[in-house]
């Protein structure tokens, strides 16, 4: 497969603070690739330096093999971009700010397409200031779709949408790459990376630490399940000492047992004195993996 | 182009559903207008009151009598010079002038006679005018007596056929007012606006070009400053009879030159303010002491001298000498061609900075 985004050693700092510490990756044809990590880790840093809007201090990288920077106007027209910020004209409608975006573009989709696709059919005559942060968000997620790009650069599409809106985006986003288009999207929501991403990049204080298919990366740290509950004082030490546990966490009233041997731990816990709320067995997640990667969650 | 007319398009619709800049770009400078025109506007009385003690009766003294009344700017009250003098003091008379006991005598033997005339020192001007007016209807009077030929004529040709009213001074600088207000305010404030809520950066992703995007919006800043002129100058010559003499062409001109120079400035705020809020504060700070101080609302000679440089440094100064000059016809602070030297290096000194120094985030 070819080669869409090709980030070699990326590295952007903000005065003393450096954003992204050399980061390498690329992101192939027909994947959605995608960017986990809490906020401030450099996803959003990352995406912008590829659309051109950041200058990077070190590194290289291309878009349809043109470098970016130099050739980023031949990038511009093939790229669709959804910023995290949905900063837009106020006072103009729905419909004349998709008009706007597209006229642009040489070629783009029907703006009524993009206002079924995205759910705003009734709203088109609606001011953008008069929309709630929601829609404001899908509008924002239609304009990356204006163009047909080959590749949607997505920061945090799903950021502020309520469920039933954010399967929407999923459901749009799968149906994208089914087109075969190719999807960047960064995310601090793990459950959307596991469900969507083909390849997902974990990204921590400016450093990749891991990268691989959701499956992969699980699987690769995890081969136990999590049994979870909740309970008011725990003893860490008689936890870590029933049959198949190999790690404990407690997190508040939140605790987790990674075990090899579900059926004996939960078997073994009810004899626990303790009363345990919300007990339930679960593989682990992309969440897991991070907290094992980093000591720390996803959204702190 | 499409993407040129689009945005175009999007700006006038932005602006149109913009109340509150509405209300700044084109009620307010009418409001002006409509104020000041109904206070200063109506036709001025610029007749004099004289008093007129006859205190000889003989037929030569009525007949200098009559050739003060005939004086067309003259309004003759005749009284006892106790009564009149009185009047002088409420500020009722501008002079007082006594024809004296003998007059008729003295003008009959061709002998010396002085003619006294009371007047306000305090009120100099207005004095001055009236004191010079007496002056020639006497030696008018005098020339009849002696009979001597008249050599020298004066042929009195106005330029104006009308006197300048305070609305006519107006009208000018408030249109000027109106472009520069346009530019510090109306052009700045959307455009740092858009950065800061990030919408320059994501027209930025887009394949639009930086240009495109300036070039729309300095249109649609030049049609409004085309509304502006067109609202003043018809409410002006409709509502308050403002006759403009000058070159339409000379007239559309400067318009020009000074809208641009203005719209620039809007630019170099916009490019040095960090935030809106610092983008207000930079802005008044050129509103306020333009407004005030570049001789819109009232003659130059009122500011003391001390404020001067400023005045001379002001884009606003020039823009309005030169209005006043081309629409009706106002004495010159500094020549034409003076005026659109100052306003062309005022827009070129903007241009450089706004290059230089315009940011998109």
């Amino acid at each position: 497969m070819d080669k869409i985004v090709e980030v070699k050693n990326l590295v952007k700092r903000y005065g003393e603070i450096t954003a992204v510490a050399g980061i390498s990756f690329e992101v192939y044809e027909g994947e959605i690739f995608g960017m986990l990590g809490p906020n401030g880790a450099g996803k959003t840093t990352t995406v912008e330096c590829i659309e051109g809007l950041r200058i990077p201090d070190e590194g290289r990288i291309s878009v349809f093999g043109l470098p970016v920077g130099p050739q980023s106007e031949a990038i511009k027209p093939r790229i669709g971009v959804q910023l995290q910020t949905t900063a837009l004209y106020r006072r103009l409608t729905v419909r004349e700010t998709l008009e706007l975006f597209a006229s642009f573009y040489p070629r783009h989709r029907p703006v009524d397409e993009l206002i079924e696709m995205v759910g705003l059919k009734g709203r088109e005559k609606a001011l953008v200031k008069e929309l709630s942060g929601g829609q404001r968000q899908r509008l924002s997620f239609a304009l990356a779709l204006v163009n047909d790009a080959e590749i949607l650069f997505l920061d945090e599409p799903t950021l502020g949408l309520d469920p039933q809106a954010r399967r929407n985006a999923w459901d749009i986003i799968t149906a994208m790459r089914k087109e075969g288009k190719t999807i960047f999207l960064t995310t601090h929501y793990m459950e959307e990376a596991e469900r969507l991403c083909d390849r997902v990049a974990i990204i921590d204080y400016g450093h990749i630490i891991a990268l691989d298919s959701p499956e992969a990366l699980i699987k690769g740290h995890f081969k136990e399940r999590a049994v979870v509950f909740e309970a008011e004082e725990v003893d860490e030490g008689a936890l870590q000492a029933l049959p198949g546990v190999t790690h404990v966490r407690c997190d508040g009233p939140e605790v987790t047992l990674y075990t090899t041997d579900a059926p004996a731990t939960l078997a073994a816990l009810v004899s626990f004195e303790e009363v345990l709320s919300d007990l339930h067995v679960r593989r682990a997640t992309l969440e897991d993996v991070f907290l094992k990667l980093t000591g720390r969650r996803l959204r702190d | 182009m499409r993407a040129f007319w689009k945005l175009f398009v999007s700006n006038v619709k932005e602006f149109v559903r913009d109340k509150m800049a509405l209300f700044w770009m084109l009620a307010f400078p009418v409001f002006i207008i409509l104020l000041f025109g109904a206070v200063f506007g109506r036709e001025e009385d610029t007749s004099f009151d004289i008093g007129l003690v006859v205190e000889d009766s003989g037929p030569a003294a009525t007949g200098v009598a009559k050739a003060f009344e005939q004086v067309p700017v003259f309004n003759v009250h005749r009284g006892e010079l106790s009564e009149e003098l009185e009047a002088l003091k409420k500020g009722d008379r501008r002079a007082v002038v006594v024809l004296p006991e003998g007059l008729s005598d003295a003008i009959a033997s061709k002998e010396p006679l002085d003619i006294p005339v009371y007047y306000d020192p305090a009120s100099q001007t207005a004095s001055q005018i009236v004191l010079s007016i007496i002056r020639r209807v006497l030696e008018e009077v005098d020339r009849r007596i002696s009979g001597a030929p008249r050599i020298l004529r004066l042929s009195e040709q106005t330029i104006l056929g009308r006197r300048m009213r305070y609305i006519d001074y107006l009208l000018p600088g408030v249109i000027a007012m109106a472009l520069m207000q346009l530019g510090v305010f109306g052009t700045a404030h959307p455009i740092i606006s858009l950065r800061e809520r990030q919408v320059l950066r994501r027209l930025g992703v887009t394949p639009l070009p930086r240009s495109t995007f300036l070039a729309a919006d300095v249109l649609l800043r030049l049609l409004i400053a085309l509304i502006q002129v067109a609202l003043l100058l018809a409410i002006g010559m409709l509502l308050f009879k403002v006759q403009v003499i000058g070159s339409w062409s000379l007239f559309a001109g400067f318009i020009a030159l000074g809208a641009a120079t203005f719209i620039a400035l809007g630019f170099v705020v916009a490019s040095v303010s960090p935030t809106e809020e610092a983008g207000v504060a930079i802005s008044q700070l050129l509103n306020l002491p333009m407004m005030f101080l570049s001789g819109i609302f009232f003659p130059m000679e009122m500011i003391p001298e001390w404020m001067m440089p400023v005045v001379k440094a002001m884009p606003l100064t020039y823009l309005g000498d030169a209005l006043r000059q081309v629409m009706v016809g106002a004495s010159a602070l500094h020549p034409l061609h003076l005026d659109a030297a100052v306003l062309g290096g005022w827009l070129i000194i903007c241009i450089a900075i706004s290059v230089r120094f315009f940011r998109w985030e």
